[in-house]
């Protein structure tokens, strides 16, 4: 009954939300009031540099870690105080996985299973073999990179509803990480998965995420959807010479030695680029995301 | 049709989604792709790349609004079949082999295909501050000379 209460709610709630997340650790800012919301079934990719606050936003809006101020909700409930409930909806990989070191594989993926309604034994068999870990290894005595692979194994077998995943690239050589892409998209598109994935490697993001988001220095710089970013922003060259002309609104602008100038803009309501981007001498570059992401958060 | 005919680069600054458009023009003009062919689900197209399949279904609805697809009711997205524009001239033989190639597409689709060259030429010639008029002469020289 509580599951079916669950399932009619999964519409309308967002699966995650964060108000005005505020944290600092030993005085200095790691995040600073970061509002962020994830519409249900879409895939949103966090960028960010190293450092940049991206595990301390994810672990404050899943309730790991409580914020400075601000409040995160998960499927409607605050962090928190997350119910069982709602925590056999969600999945999360952390970056460094701790837990459950003293059994082996199969045996922790046997014990976590059974606390998931809709866990899928098969799926973890199967991509235990193909990633080629070994079912009967203590977790304790698996490479750092191997101990991730079983942790995505994981939380992919439960099947859940909201999936977090903490730089999960990093362990995953290249067909691994293609095969966790095609899931994590897959389950997006077919099961309505919610996702959100960090990242500082831009590619992978841009093959599964629908929406990107910035995060820079405690605070996002951008959130919006992927083709969007792309097709919205762009770089614009003005030479020495036409630096007077330069548009007072850019997401970022640099004067070079010779005195020229490179800005970061963005289409009007009617498509239109700034004006100076008609000047003779003028210069419009489209921008893939790891440019884009280069330019404003140098 | 196989969803490994297409390719993806994601991190090109073009969208992913202009991109399999911008495939399938090609594919359909240079005759890889005949009207009433099949294309691949959106989940065949997204599985193969690990693209999200909005991206692939966000594609397929644009090359069906541009009239290169269309949707068959039960059965998926189709090669759409394309008018006729004016016969193939009969001159020598080979103009007649590529006619016939060409002859599915119509003048604004075949002049579709060079919009991102025209593109590139267009932003050169401003770079160069070129007036459109002497760029036109030179092109139109060129496209004679050749014929």
């Amino acid at each position: 009954m509580n599951a079916m209460l669950h399932e009619a709610n999964a519409v309308d709630v967002e699966p995650l939300v964060a108000r005005g997340l505020t944290h600092c650790y030993e005085g200095s800012n790691v995040l600073c009031g970061v509002d962020l919301a994830l519409e249900p079934g879409s895939v949103l990719g966090l960028i960010g540099r190293n450092g940049a606050g991206k595990s301390t936003l994810i672990r404050a809006m899943l309730g790991l870690l409580e914020p400075l101020s601000g409040v995160a909700f998960v499927f409607g409930e605050p962090a928190l105080k997350l119910s069982d409930a709602v925590k056999a909806r969600l999945a999360y990989v952390p970056q460094q996985p701790e837990a459950l070191a003293w059994l082996t594989a199969q045996q922790m993926l046997d014990y976590v299973g059974r606390f998931y309604p809709r866990w899928d034994a098969g799926f973890a068999r199967n991509t235990l073999e193909r990633w080629k870990i070994q079912p009967n290894k203590l977790l304790a005595k698996l490479s750092p990179g191997e101990r991730q692979r079983v942790d995505l194994i994981r939380a992919l077998a439960s099947q859940p509803e909201l999936l977090v995943l903490d730089e999960p690239a990093a362990a995953l050589d290249p067909v691994a990480r293609r095969e966790l892409l095609r899931e994590v998209a897959l389950r997006a598109g077919e099961s309505g998965t919610t996702v959100l994935f960090s990242s500082h490697i831009v590619s992978d993001l841009e093959r599964v995420a629908s929406q990107i988001a910035f995060l820079h220095q405690g605070r996002l710089l951008l959130h919006c959807g992927v083709d969007e970013a792309k097709e919205r922003y762009a770089r614009l060259w003005l030479p020495a010479t036409l630096g007077t002309a330069a548009p007072a609104q850019a997401l970022s602008r640099r004067r070079h030695d010779d005195g020229s100038l490179s800005l970061v803009v963005q289409r009007d309501a009617h498509d239109q680029w700034p004006e100076a981007a008609n000047l003779p001498g003028a210069r419009v570059d489209a921008l893939g995301l790891e440019d884009l992401f280069v330019e404003i958060a140098e | 049709m196989d969803a490994s005919l297409l390719t993806v680069q994601p991190a090109a600054p073009e969208p992913i989604y202009r991109q399999i458009v911008e495939q399938l023009r090609r594919l359909i003009a240079g005759g890889q792709l005949v009207a009433g062919e099949l294309l691949p689900s959106v989940r065949e197209v997204a599985g193969f790349h690990a693209i999200n399949p909005m991206t692939v279904s966000r594609a397929y609805s644009l090359a069906e609004s541009e009239g290169l697809l269309e949707r068959l009711r039960g059965k998926g997205m189709v090669v759409a079949a394309t008018r006729r524009s004016g016969r193939p001239r009969l001159r020598g033989k080979g103009m007649v082999v590529a006619a016939t190639r060409r002859s599915g597409q119509t003048e604004s689709q075949r002049l579709a295909l060079l919009e991102p060259q025209l593109a590139a030429l267009a932003r050169h010639a401003g770079e160069l501050e070129l007036p459109a008029e002497a760029v036109l002469d030179r092109l139109g020289r060129l496209m004679r000379n050749r014929g």
